[in-house]
């Protein structure tokens, strides 16, 4: 059987002159990022999505040593990366459009019969995402405003998992999120990596981490400061890392 | 609920205040001057109505793509075609073929567009400027080359504003109905509710706006058909003063200026409105100025209702 394919960060430097990054996400673990604010864990992870390009270095996603360049937003979508926006009121949902248009817009060529959009067809891929992520909603045509902001997160979470990826980019995801949804988005997590996705979890709260996900970067002045797995993924540990002072 | 019934009920709260006047001063054309709204007029009543709302369906699409999108050259692209369609092609080149005129004025339109489009989206100079332009440019090239009105137009396309005057209005009609139904549609109005979550939802932003630009030039170009047949020749003056009434039409139809919000029917209806509101004007003998003076205090009253009412709305949802 052909190895699966991982996404790869080949020598990456986040800034010029810093210490390169060499990184295998690997299918069905769930990895975190974390660090203190601006300390280059979000540009790592926008340039794992295509969004920004590293200072040098290359992002390649398939089996080792053979893969394909993720140099953009398109390339990466259309390889089976999706990527979840940080900052959901200004780069995530669109106020004016409905429900059912913001889960869409990613995958809007999806619902065609006959060469025009079946708003039916959108409907029952809506319906399948709204079950498996428990989306408390009105009407789908009902705006995305009228909803609270964790089920506004569930529905940009089902507009990134109805590209279907492999790879899951996510931009701290439970910010501004109730606790009980919270809950439901880490076993929604466990689940999608538990059937083979692969998820990248950039959070700022050392907790989540620490219960969702399998390894973490701590990320200091733009460079990997250490990794922890398992046993030694513990909450001092990884804030010593985020400082800069050896556990 | 009926889906029909829900999706009515949208559009009503969508076109709102427009739809209401236009009811309003309905009924009091009907009172007033029957004979003018009798059935077998109505022909001749939407071909005059026609330039007009042909305008603000036009400058829709780029408004609605938002970021501060609006193309003003749209009544000076109306008056070109014109100009083009009467002078150059049926009275010097001899062309009366509607296969001919028609596909030459939606291609003016498109060239046009795309010009405005590669200006306002890949040079990025901001919309209002970048289009301020090529109003200039269009207006003094439709003066050059007809310095005076100039006749007769073509039959037929004289008939679009008699009897057939539903015909072209129609197409366009069917043609966003299409247009609707397809990805882009659903890219254009979110690139104009917010470009930047658009782009990172992996929506191609910078085309989905230059296609805007086109759509909005093919559609000034019909207008400029529309207009022709209206007028029965090509007259350069005529063209440019539909600029700002179809700027009116649109946002007194709902359509919002920082875009992602209506669309072409409420362009349409504010266009009709703002045409009953003249035709009524007119049937009292009121002179032009005072009918200026009305349009404005409709749009900066539809404007204010507008947001009151957005303003309520929202107000509802954080509650």
């Amino acid at each position: 059987m052909a190895e699966a394919a991982s996404l790869q960060a080949r020598d990456v430097s986040l800034k010029p002159g810093r210490a390169a990054i060499a990184e295998t996400i690997r299918a069905g673990e769930i990895v975190g990022l974390a660090g203190l604010d601006g300390h280059g864990q979000e540009t790592f992870l926008k340039a794992m999505a295509g969004l920004e390009t590293p200072a040098s270095g290359k992002i390649m996603l398939g089996v080792e040593g053979n893969g394909r360049p993720i140099t953009s937003l398109a390339k990466a979508a259309s390889t089976g990366i999706a990527y979840l926006p940080r900052d959901r009121r200004s780069t995530g949902i669109f106020p004016t459009q409905s429900i059912l248009d913001n889960f869409a817009i990613s995958t809007v060529g999806r619902d065609m019969r006959f060469g025009l959009i079946s708003k039916a067809e959108r409907r029952k891929r809506y319906e399948t995402y709204r079950e498996k992520l428990s989306i408390v909603a009105p009407h789908p045509n009902a705006p995305i405003t009228a909803l609270s902001g964790g089920n506004q997160q569930k529905v940009l979470l089902a507009r990134a998992l109805a590209l279907e990826p492999k790879f899951l980019l996510l931009n701290d995801p439970t910010r501004g999120v109730d606790v009980a949804t919270r809950h439901v988005l880490y076993d929604v997590f466990r689940g999608l990596a538990a059937d083979g996705m692969a998820l990248v979890i950039l959070s700022s709260e050392i907790e989540e981490i620490l219960v969702l996900c399998h390894r973490v970067l701590v990320f200091r002045e733009h460079e990997v400061a250490a990794r922890f797995s398992g046993e030694g993924m513990t909450t001092d540990a990884v804030i010593a890392g985020m400082f800069g002072r050896a556990a | 609920m009926n889906p029909v019934i829900r999706s009515l009920g949208e559009f009503v709260r969508g076109a709102g205040f427009a739809l209401v006047l236009l009811v309003v001063l309905l009924a009091v054309n009907l009172m007033l001057n029957p004979a003018r709204f009798h059935p077998a007029a109505w022909g001749t009543l939407i071909g005059l109505a026609a330039p007009l709302i042909g305008a603000a369906v036009a400058s829709a699409p780029v408004i609605l793509a938002g970021r501060g999108g609006i193309d003003i050259s749209v009544g000076p692209l109306m008056g070109f075609v014109n100009a083009i369609v009467i002078q150059a092609l049926f009275l010097q080149a001899g062309i009366s073929s509607p296969l001919v005129l028609v596909p030459a004025a939606l291609l003016i339109g498109a060239v046009v567009g795309a010009a405005n489009g590669f200006m306002a989206t890949v040079l990025r100079i901001q919309p209002i400027v970048a289009t301020l332009g090529t109003y200039l440019i269009l207006a003094g090239v439709t003066l050059t080359i007809l310095p005076a009105p100039v006749g007769p137009a073509p039959a037929w396309l004289k008939a679009m504003a008699g009897p057939y005057s539903i015909l072209p209005l129609g197409a366009i009609f069917l043609l966003w109905w299409l247009v609707r139904r397809t990805p882009y549609y659903d890219q254009l109005m979110a690139v104009g509710s917010d470009d930047r979550a658009a782009y990172t939802a992996g929506v191609p932003v910078t085309k989905v706006r230059f296609i805007a630009y086109v759509m909005t030039g093919v559609l000034a170009g019909i207008a400029g058909l529309m207009l022709t047949a209206l007028i029965g020749s090509a007259d350069p003056n005529i063209g440019p003063t539909y600029t700002l009434i179809a700027i009116a039409a649109v946002s007194l139809g709902g359509v919002s200026l920082a875009g992602g919000k209506g669309g072409l029917v409420g362009a349409a209806i504010g266009a009709i409105a703002i045409f009953l509101l003249q035709s009524l004007l007119t049937a009292f003998n009121v002179s032009t100025y005072v009918l200026q003076v009305a349009y404005g205090a409709i749009l900066v009253a539809a404007v204010v209702l507008t947001a009151l009412q957005d303003r309520h709305a929202l107000r509802g949802v954080s509650r």
